[in-house]
């Protein structure tokens, strides 16, 4: 039978060339789809973890604070704990980079002079040089080459609204010890970094070697009994746990979304494989008639799909390489802004994700043509050798799959009602279950589009009539466009309701006329500080009514990361720069003053945090805990955020100055020409000063950017879709050649024929469009009633992007014309002389 | 008044696939006049269905020329053979080719359809056609519930139904038994005697043959032309 199969499959290549390759790109572009995501997860969390590697080495141990900076008199502490082998501080901080908006340098303050060498050697004869030239710095050769620096070259960056200048002093390849780090790493002296900086006597983490025989465990107990609540301690792995614990939402939401494209590819290898065995289904039956067992006939036919998948996944591996690379950046962006994590430099394509890439190719394929194989193989040689049981089957299997389909929903609904409220996930099995009904109906929606007045012309209205009253490869297509157009029109929903959310979460909040901040503050947070004359200068700034100052800083509750923001609660009209989910927000704002805290949405929900509760933060000077005043609207951050007033902030984490000001303006003053002149004013400090309008265009740009990868995923999905939809007509020009035939021996010109063919590619155009419209429109319920506040924490109010969903619906009907044109020809080409003497 | 349909000296050549040249016709010569009744008899692989198709303009002669209703199919392109077919020639197979996913009426219609006659009027036809071979009550089933001569019956009415000057039959009784292929023969003439079209139709069997006004006789490709009775 081996024999037989390499036969088969050459066989197959010659006869269905177009079938195979559509088969095989539907494998590609899922596969693809799949490991592009899975590619920049493992980016996203590789670059973390090559981070801590290249930076920390072979440390058994860390010591970080509860919020942001350690006072450095830890290190003696640390130092004094037996079987501590040696305690290396570290500051760390990203500073911008004068001149190129949004990069920064990933600083590393080391003691360049501690005994135990570091992870990364600096070339011989450099320490020295490190020591006494000011702003000595050493860079990656990648970052060097980028820029153009050469050793000697001159670095003008920023952290807060304070400029340096740095000095390239040697090239060290940190991608060496670990090849994800960071690219935009570098490292100078200790004293140095506190010292341009303003970070006298802190720092950010204290590195510990175990004295050989002393178990990291143990030692941990040690330092942490030492500590007590100034610290925290923790393993390189744990805090690449905790990473990946931040970013889980994100990575489940793509990964979700690659997987539909994967289940539209494999509904690409059921019509291909069905096409396949309705053609052959005759000698199927000889097969049966001579001999061959129906394990036989499956291992053939499943042999077959096991190989065009390998084919397929041949081709998705570079496709999902390529895809990844391109939206690297849009990715590394969102990792970087909105979790703070490192960005995602390159990504590595290990043995893992190849064998991954193999399973989600060949399973899916195999998958795909499980029922028609085991159809195929259970059917008696008598029905194999009957071209019209396969008809009758699939049209009396429309009902039951509608049934199906309600069933899929049904359960989806129950297990969302009995788990719920447990498990956060639930959410998408309840979008599993809505995207396995798309396909369900789709025989049924066929069957109904077969139900328009009977047509006065051979053409467009004719093909769907006909296509409609033998549904069975129509449907597949029809079912996997549907899954398409449901995951489109469901994300687009989903998108446009979480952009009107947070449009309107922006006009109700943002309330100043000018917002200043500092370059490298959405990653430097509470070490990037605006210096005093700088809030000075604001406070006197002419037409100005008031100034609103934040500090934040990035704390712990309950093991969780919270960004906590101090606000100044006494300011007049400030309850206006919140949005409660209930309550009175002017009642809260007095509570903030008397030292109540605010918690945000996601983190009320994640906690189980609600008013009159008690917000536990553990600081720099042991644990509090607040009264709940209020749960506020936040799309900032899915992590948690709590919001306190500035007294209380400094009571917490000690007293600093502001990260952020917000400059209220006399009625009548001119935002922009304000901005202008405090630009001019403070020209010798770092400083983002913007407008309220710029500031929201720029909050809408980085949330376009997050969800640009979607977009990708989505396009992929519709690709795989239109493929099919021409795949299946494919079958059908080949299926129906003696009714063709018919056709033209009777008088129909070859654009008749093509007009047929193209109303059959509408009718499965518009029969995907409306199950997917339907599916699409409960599944964005499913997204933004249930997904998102259950997984993310917030609600978002449902707005239907009306104009764009019609734009996409002309759109899918366009593609779904143009995939039809190829097999329009095709079938416009047969010859009457074709009327062989097979029954139609 | 020109013949219906009329061969000269035409020839039809194939090549094999080693190379050799295959001869399904030589040099064909005969007419079919307008009204008449004509049968073609031979052997299996004489040249019948290769007359027939080029009859029909769904093949093209090596040489030589056939006229329908006086023009020459071989100064036609594909578009205006198509038309001239769709509007002038009825077609009969022996396997019947109805669409199954169609009903009875529906098959009846597909001529009107691809022509783009008025709805109203070729239904009317079609039904009045379907009750002539008493079918009339049967006009909404699926065609493939029907048994081989009511099938026949269907495709005869879907050939005559836009009332073609000439109607081809390829062994329209092949398929059916005996008694079943001679009721449908015999309807057959009837109704194309009724429509006044003219018949081109193959048949092994030597007494529906009979039934013709002329008879031609084909041997290896070679059409022998019977005198008219």
């Amino acid at each position: 039978m081996r024999r037989y199969l390499a036969a088969a499959v050459a066989k197959e290549l010659r006869a269905g060339k177009a079938l195979l390759l559509l088969a095989v790109a539907g494998v590609a572009l899922g596969v693809g789809s799949v490991l592009s995501i899975q590619l920049l997860n493992q980016g996203a969390l590789g670059a973390f973890a090559g981070t801590v590697r290249a930076v920390s080495g072979d440390a058994d141990l860390t010591v970080l604070g509860w919020a942001g900076a350690l006072d450095e008199r830890l290190l003696d502490d640390v130092l004094a704990v037996p079987g501590v082998r040696a305690a290396i501080p570290l500051w760390r901080a990203e500073a911008a980079l004068d001149g190129a908006p949004g990069q920064g340098l990933e600083l590393v303050g080391a003691d360049l002079l501690a005994a135990i060498r570091s992870p990364w050697p600096l070339p011989e004869g450099a320490l020295e040089d490190a020591l006494a030239r000011p702003g000595w710095v050493a860079v990656t050769p990648a970052l060097a080459a980028e820029k153009g620096w050469r050793e000697g070259s001159r670095v003008d960056v920023s952290l807060g609204s304070r400029r340096a200048t740095l000095v390239v002093g040697a090239l060290v390849d940190f991608q060496k010890v670990a090849p994800l780090a960071s690219r935009r790493l570098a490292v100078l002296d200790l004293a140095q970094a506190q010292g341009l900086f303003g970070a006298r006597g802190r720092i950010h983490q204290i590195d510990v070697l175990a004295t050989p025989g002393v178990a990291a465990a143990e030692l941990s107990g040690r330092i942490a009994a030492r500590l007590g609540e100034r610290a925290r301690v923790t393993t390189p792995e744990q805090r690449t746990v905790e990473a990946a614990g931040l970013l889980a939402a994100f990575r489940l939401n793509l990964t979700a979304l690659s997987l539909v494209s994967l289940l539209v590819g494999g509904f690409l290898v059921h019509a291909s494989v069905r096409a396949s065995l309705a053609r052959r289904r005759e000698e199927l039956g000889v097969l049966r008639v001579v001999g061959a067992t129906r394990g036989q006939v499956l291992a053939l036919v499943l042999g077959e799909a096991a190989l065009l998948g390998a084919a397929g996944t041949a081709l998705g591996i570079p496709l999902g390489w390529l895809a990844a690379r391109a939206n690297l950046s849009a990715v590394s962006g969102t990792v970087r802004t909105l979790y703070l994590l490192e960005g995602i430099e390159r990504v590595t394509l290990g043995p893992r994700l190849l064998l991954l890439a193999v399973a989600v190719g060949v399973g899916g394929a195999v998958a795909g043509a499980l029922a028609p194989a085991v159809d195929a193989s259970r059917r008696d040689p008598r029905a194999l050798l009957s071209s019209l049981t396969l008809e009758e089957r699939a049209r009396a299997g429309a009902g039951r799959a509608l049934a199906l389909g309600a069933a899929a929903v049904l359960a989806g609904l129950a297990f969302q009602a009995a788990a719920g409220a447990r498990w956060a996930p639930s959410g998408f099995v309840l979008a599993l279950g809505v995207l396995a009904a798309v396909p369900l109906a789709a025989p049924a929606g066929l069957a109904a589009l077969g139900r328009v007045p009977r047509p006065r012309r051979l053409g467009v209205r004719f093909g769907i009539r006909t296509l409609a009253s033998r549904p069975s490869g129509a449907s597949v297509a029809a079912g996997a466009l549907a899954v398409a157009v449901a995951m489109l029109a469901g994300v687009t929903i989903m998108v446009a309701s979480f952009r009107a959310s947070v449009e309107r979460w922006l006009g109700a909040t943002l309330r100043a006329d000018v917002y200043v901040t500092t370059p490298s503050w959405r990653r430097a947070r509470s070490d990037a500080t605006l210096a005093p004359e700088v809030v000075a200068r604001l406070r006197g700034f002419p037409g100005a009514v008031a100034l609103d100052v934040l500090r934040q800083v990035q704390a712990s509750s309950r093991g969780r990361r919270v960004s906590v923001s101090g606000v100044d609660a006494a300011l007049p009209g400030g309850e206006r720069r919140v949005e409660l989910v209930s309550g009175d927000a002017r009642a809260a704002m007095r509570a903030l003053r008397e030292g109540a805290a605010l918690v945000s949405e996601p983190l009320a929900r994640k906690d189980g945090l609600a008013p009159g509760g008690r917000l536990e933060v553990r600081g720099p000077r042991g644990d509090a805990a607040l009264p709940i005043a209020g749960v506020y609207r936040d799309y900032g951050t899915e992590a948690g955020a709590a919001l306190v007033d500035l007294g209380t902030f400094a009571r917490l984490f000690g007293e600093g100055p502001p990260s952020n000001a917000a400059l209220y303006l006399a009625a009548g003053r001119d935002a922009e020409a304000a901005v202008a002149r405090l630009r001019a004013e403070l020209a010798g400090h770092a400083l983002q000063i913007r407008s309220n309008r710029a500031l929201r265009g720029e909050v809408l740009a980085i949330f376009e950017q997050t969800f640009a990868v979607t977009r990708l995923v989505q396009a992929m999905g519709l690709v795989i879709a239109a493929a099919g939809v021409t795949l299946s007509l494919l079958v059908l020009a080949r299926e129906r050649r003696a009714e063709l035939a018919l056709y033209r021996a009777i008088g129909a010109t070859r654009l008749r024929l093509a007009a047929l063919f193209l109303g059959r590619g509408l009718a499965m155009g518009l029969a995907g469009l409306a199950l997917g419209a339907a599916g699409g429109f409960a599944l964005a319920a499913v997204l933004v009633l249930v997904v998102n506040p259950a997984f993310f924490g917030w609600s978002l109010g449902v707005s239907v992007p009306w104009a764009r969903l019609a734009g996409q619906a002309l759109a899918i009907l366009a593609v779904a014309a143009l995939a039809s044109l190829y097999p329009a020809l095709a079938a416009s080409r047969t010859p009457a002389a074709e009327l062989s003497r097979d029954a139609l | 008044m020109p013949p219906v349909l009329a061969f000269r000296a035409v020839s039809r050549e194939y090549r094999a696939a080693g190379g050799a040249i295959l001869r399904a016709l030589r040099e064909a010569t005969g007419e079919v006049p307008a009204g008449r009744v004509v049968a073609v008899t031979g052997r299996s692989g004489s040249g019948k269905s290769t007359l027939l198709h080029l009859a029909a303009g769904i093949d093209e002669p090596t040489s030589g020329e056939v006229l329908l209703l006086g023009r020459s199919l071989r100064a036609l392109v594909d578009g205006e053979r198509t038309r001239l077919r769709r509007d002038h020639v009825g077609l009969v197979f022996q396997f019947f080719h109805l669409v199954p996913h169609l009903s009875v009426l529906e098959n009846v219609l597909v001529p009107a359809l691809v022509a783009g006659d008025p709805a109203r009027a070729a239904e009317e036809r079609a039904r009045a056609l379907l009750a002539k071979v008493g079918l009339g009550d049967r006009a909404q089933e699926p065609a493939q519930k029907l048994s081989g001569g009511e099938m026949q019956r269907v495709a005869l009415c879907r050939a005559l139904l836009r009332r073609p000057s000439l109607l081809l039959a390829d062994e329209p009784t092949g398929n059916l038994d005996e008694e079943t292929g001679r009721a449908v023969m015999d309807l057959i003439l009837a109704l194309a005697r009724e429509e006044g079209s003219a018949v081109l139709y193959v048949t092994h069997s030597r007494e529906l043959a009979d039934a013709a006004d002329a008879v031609w006789t084909m041997h290896s490709g070679v059409l022998e032309a019977g005198a008219a009775r």
